[in-house]
């Protein structure tokens, strides 16, 4: 592959390599150094990625398997939630709110956590990506029905935190009201 | 969008059966719109799914992997250029690196012979010089007596020449004593 190519095809590819590190290390520098791990190793075997068949599905397991060597190898730990750079106000958001979201963003995140890296992966490349399920599989070299399993799993877990959640704020408020 | 709708989508969500489309339109729905209380305990997740969406590598990370690339493409140009250069230091290193192995292996094999036998350094100078000086001595005395020899040789006033026909008579006469014999033993 040429240079050009590279450029062309390779590194448009980066903020989704990026994403799919960071659901995995859920640390912004460190994910930041892995993509340029990968690009950097991508590119010095250029000459060989022409013969790829699928080379982002290719792209996407470079950084998945670097990104949970240097997982195991730092033994890293997230020991806080990202900072959520979107929750901020809107017209429709009062401080109020922008606080229980991130709150949510948090308990989201913890039940993220907890998930196997397959439904993590899964997860991130069907809801942020938008990847079909036949995409997922090649990428993730796995087949479609144990993509819809974990995503089914992923998806249903998060749920029932959520509502633990809001059962939880209910049973409070209606607590606080009988005290009154 | 109405709410039947929302309703029969989040079900279908829940059970991984919705399309691609419809998973977009539920977020629009919950990122877009003012949610109704029904839906504000499942919002927050597609809130959060929109959000990480967004997420981006910094500004400066293209410049700093430009920089990176830059600098393998320099290294690997003087690599290639260097290279017919490198292999000929590695020749000269090797052969160097041999040379030098062998004269360590021949000093330290000679080291026995040469082994010091005095710790003070002036009685072996001084011991060294009384052996020469008996070996002078000793050359000295036997030369003087060769010429002595010679000296007395000559005033013996000998006729070499008449030695040297005796000892021509001596020597053909075996010669013939020989060819005597021979003849014997072929009769």
């Amino acid at each position: 592959m040429s240079t050009e190519r590279f450029h062309e095809i390779v590194l448009p590819l980066k903020d989704k390599l990026y994403r799919h590190a960071l659901s995995i290390i859920r640390d912004r520098s460190e994910a930041e150094d892995i993509i340029q791990d990968v690009l950097l190793k991508l590119w010095d075997k250029k000459k060989e990625l022409s013969q790829i068949e699928n080379l982002e599905a290719y792209c996407y397991r470079a950084t998945r398997n670097l990104t949970l060597d240097r997982l195991s190898m730092k033994s890293f730990r997230k020991t806080e939630t990202l900072d959520m750079k979107s929750f901020e106000l809107t017209e429709t958001t009062t401080p109020q709110t922008l606080f229980e979201n991130k709150e949510t963003a948090s308990i989201i995140e913890q039940c993220i956590d907890e998930l196997s890296e397959t439904q993590k992966s899964v997860f991130q490349l069907r809801e942020m990506e938008g990847m079909s399920y036949k995409e997922i599989a090649e990428t993730l070299d796995l087949s479609q029905d144990i993509v819809k399993v974990s995503l089914f799993r992923a998806r249903n877990n998060i749920k029932s935190a959520l509502l633990k959640k809001d059962s939880f704020i209910k049973e409070t408020k209606y607590g606080n009201r009988t005290n009154r | 969008m109405e709410i039947e709708q929302i309703d029969k989508l989040l079900g279908k969500y829940w059970n991984c059966e919705t399309s691609l489309e419809e998973e977009q339109l539920l977020q629009q729905f919950f990122s877009e719109n003012v949610v109704p209380d029904n839906y504000k305990n499942v919002a927050p997740l597609f809130l959060y799914t929109h959000n990480e969406q967004k997420e981006k590598l910094s500004d400066s990370f293209d410049e700093k992997l430009n920089q990176k690339i830059e600098e393998r493409q320099k290294k690997y140009i003087t690599i290639k250029l260097f290279a017919p250069a490198l292999k000929i230091a590695a020749m000269v290193a090797f052969i160097l690196a041999l040379s030098f192995s062998g004269l360590f292996w021949i000093n330290s094999t000679k080291k026995q012979h040469f082994a010091e036998t005095y710790n003070d350094p002036l009685a072996a100078y001084k011991e060294a010089t009384l052996a020469l000086d008996k070996l002078s001595l000793a050359l000295q005395k036997s030369e003087k007596a060769s010429l002595e020899t010679l000296v007395q040789l000559n005033e013996l006033n000998v006729d070499w020449d008449f030695i040297d026909s005796l000892n021509m008579e001596i020597y053909k006469n075996e010669e013939e004593i020989e060819l005597k014999e021979e003849q014997n033993l072929k009769l």
